[in-house]
């Protein structure tokens, strides 16, 4: 049997992907620290272990996101537009448009036959990210993971009037203080981010179906906001923060492939996972 | 006598200034703190106090800013656009571009030869560009918004922040530090970012000579001056630099 990783360093989250020839065999999700190179490390080797595996076992081993030069034992290096279309073609065949909302960007994909045929992306700005919603469930003292259900029990989203991240979190911080239920206010918030993100993905022809990926598809406020923006059905897959990753061991499958097609040798970056430990 | 009180009550800083005909007795600035209406009566009391006059001796009062509309005892409210191209006019005749960098906001503004305001351009969107940003960062430094100035022209190679995201820059700025970053490279940075910011502002409305910068931003002499490199052009600082839209709507003709 042949196996494939797929290791995505986000700004905030770290994700692994372990496949053979046509299924996922093990999967990790963890934060990514300051120190990248140690943590990717580490997380392969968990990855590994946890689907009974030696590194020697992967014919080849793919990252991408924000962090993947920063992985030493990489064959290759894919960005993760690119994984995102190929892991979410993979998941739900019929997306045409991913809205990605991750800890420090949103993006917006449109795809066919799991090709990039356009993408819009913010990074510039907090507004909008998962870093929005971070902020304000610290000032809300609601855990980040319980936005989504919070916001459920709602009986009118309080309205947000400041873009930027700063300017509402004062304004939000106000807004508590002067009597406005948390859960008006979490909705309040999924309906300002999903405003920002809507009006990004907009600048692409949005096309059904829709799928949200990244730690913002967890939050099911978020996406239910998202969801009334867009006319279409919105899909989210079982875990959207792997469709990254996913999509980096099915772009190391596919080359792998192509060179097996073509009678090449396999280009591969000649590291093992041990030398990653070390920094150069 | 006839004296005037021109009150701004700003988002960051409330100020007032007691003027006689047409010059100065006194001025105050005080953090608005609270609600604005208590912020507009502390603020007066204590430049009447300093000019030795109580509320009683004031003919006419002018509010303006953020929050003039909780001065219940103005007799009238302008904005505080009027009032900073008023104020700087007073104080530089030859001025004719503004640079007000508050709490919250940022503005550029163009003012002729007779003070009347000719076009300006404000940020009220994003803290890249406000003095908010330079909150967030002395905080993380465990500075003071007065300390930093200084510090900041101690620099040798500044922090290249990837975006002008004052959040964003938050996180990039605790990584640095954890990195070994020096402070004084993080605040020229900084600088460097929100300086970018407000020189967009600038192009917008077109700069002119001779420029002022007014607002609590003025009193960073390491802001002033990376604002200097980046529009290529000498800036004059006002003495007390806060009070110019105070000072404008108390000297506004009636």
């Amino acid at each position: 049997m042949h196996y494939f990783a797929g290791i995505d360093i986000g700004s905030t989250m770290t994700k692994v992907a372990v496949m053979d020839e046509s299924a996922v065999v093990s999967s990790i999700i963890g934060p990514t620290g300051p120190e990248h190179r140690r943590l990717a490390y580490r997380v392969m080797e968990d990855a590994l272990a946890q689907a009974g595996l030696v590194f020697e076992d992967l014919v080849f081993v793919v990252a991408t996101g924000y962090g993947r030069i920063n992985v030493p034992f990489a064959d290759k290096q894919v960005t993760e537009i690119t994984c995102h279309a190929k892991g979410i073609h993979h998941l739900l065949p019929t997306v045409r448009t991913v809205v990605d909302v991750g800890g420090q960007d949103s993006k917006g994909i449109k795809i066919l036959n799991g090709k990039v045929t356009g993408f819009v992306m913010n990074d510039k700005c907090a507004a909008g990210t998962g870093r929005f919603l971070e902020v304000m469930a610290d000032v809300l003292g609601v855990p980040l993971a319980r936005l989504g259900e919070l916001s459920l029990s709602a009986e009118r989203p309080a309205e947000i009037s400041n873009t930027c991240t700063v300017f509402a979190q004062a304004e939000v911080t106000g807004r508590l203080a002067n009597g406005e239920s948390v859960p008006n206010l979490i909705a309040g918030i999924h309906e300002a981010v999903a405003t920002r993100i809507y009006a990004l993905v907009s600048k692409l022809k949005i096309e059904p179906d829709v799928a949200v990926t990244g730690g913002g598809a967890k939050n099911i406020g978020l996406v239910r906001a998202l969801a009334a923006k867009f006319t279409f059905p919105v899909l989210v897959p079982p875990e959207p923060l792997l469709t990254g990753a996913l999509g980096a061991a099915l772009a190391g499958k596919q080359i792998y492939r192509n060179a097996l097609k073509s009678g090449e040798t396999l280009q591969r970056s000649g590291r093992t996972l041990k030398e990653a430990t070390f920094f150069s | 006598m006839s004296y005037v009180l021109g009150i701004d009550i700003g988002s960051g800083f409330s100020k007032a200034v007691v003027c006689e005909g047409g010059s100065v007795l006194a001025s105050a600035v005080i953090p608005s703190v609270g609600s604005y209406r208590e912020t507009a009566r502390t603020v007066a009391e204590a430049a009447l106090d300093k000019a030795r006059l109580s509320m009683a001796d004031i003919a006419f009062t002018r509010a303006t800013g953020y929050g003039s509309g909780a001065v219940d005892f103005a007799d009238e409210t302008a904005t505080d656009i009027a009032c900073h191209g008023a104020g700087v006019h007073y104080l530089f005749p030859h001025a004719r571009t503004v640079i007000d960098i508050g709490a919250q906001f940022s503005k550029a503004i163009r003012v002729d030869s007779a003070g009347r305001i000719t076009g300006f351009v404000l940020n009220e969107k994003c803290a890249g560009g406000s003095g908010r940003f330079l909150q967030v960062i002395s905080r993380i430094l465990h500075m003071t918004l007065e300390e930093i100035g200084a510090v900041s022209l101690r620099s040798k190679s500044p922090v290249e922040f990837t975006t002008g995201c004052a959040v964003f820059a938050e996180s990039e700025a605790v990584s640095r530090i954890a990195e070994g970053a020096l402070p004084a490279d993080i605040l020229a940075g900084v600088h460097k970012a929100i300086a970018s910011k407000i020189a967009n502002l600038v192009t917008r409305v077109g700069l002119a000579p001779e420029c002022v910068v007014t607002g609590g931003g003025a009193k960073d002499i390491g802001l002033v001056r990376t604002l200097e490199a980046e529009l290529g052009s000498e800036i004059v600082v006002p003495e007390e630099p806060q009070i110019t839209a105070a000072l404008g709507a108390a000297l506004i003709a009636r």
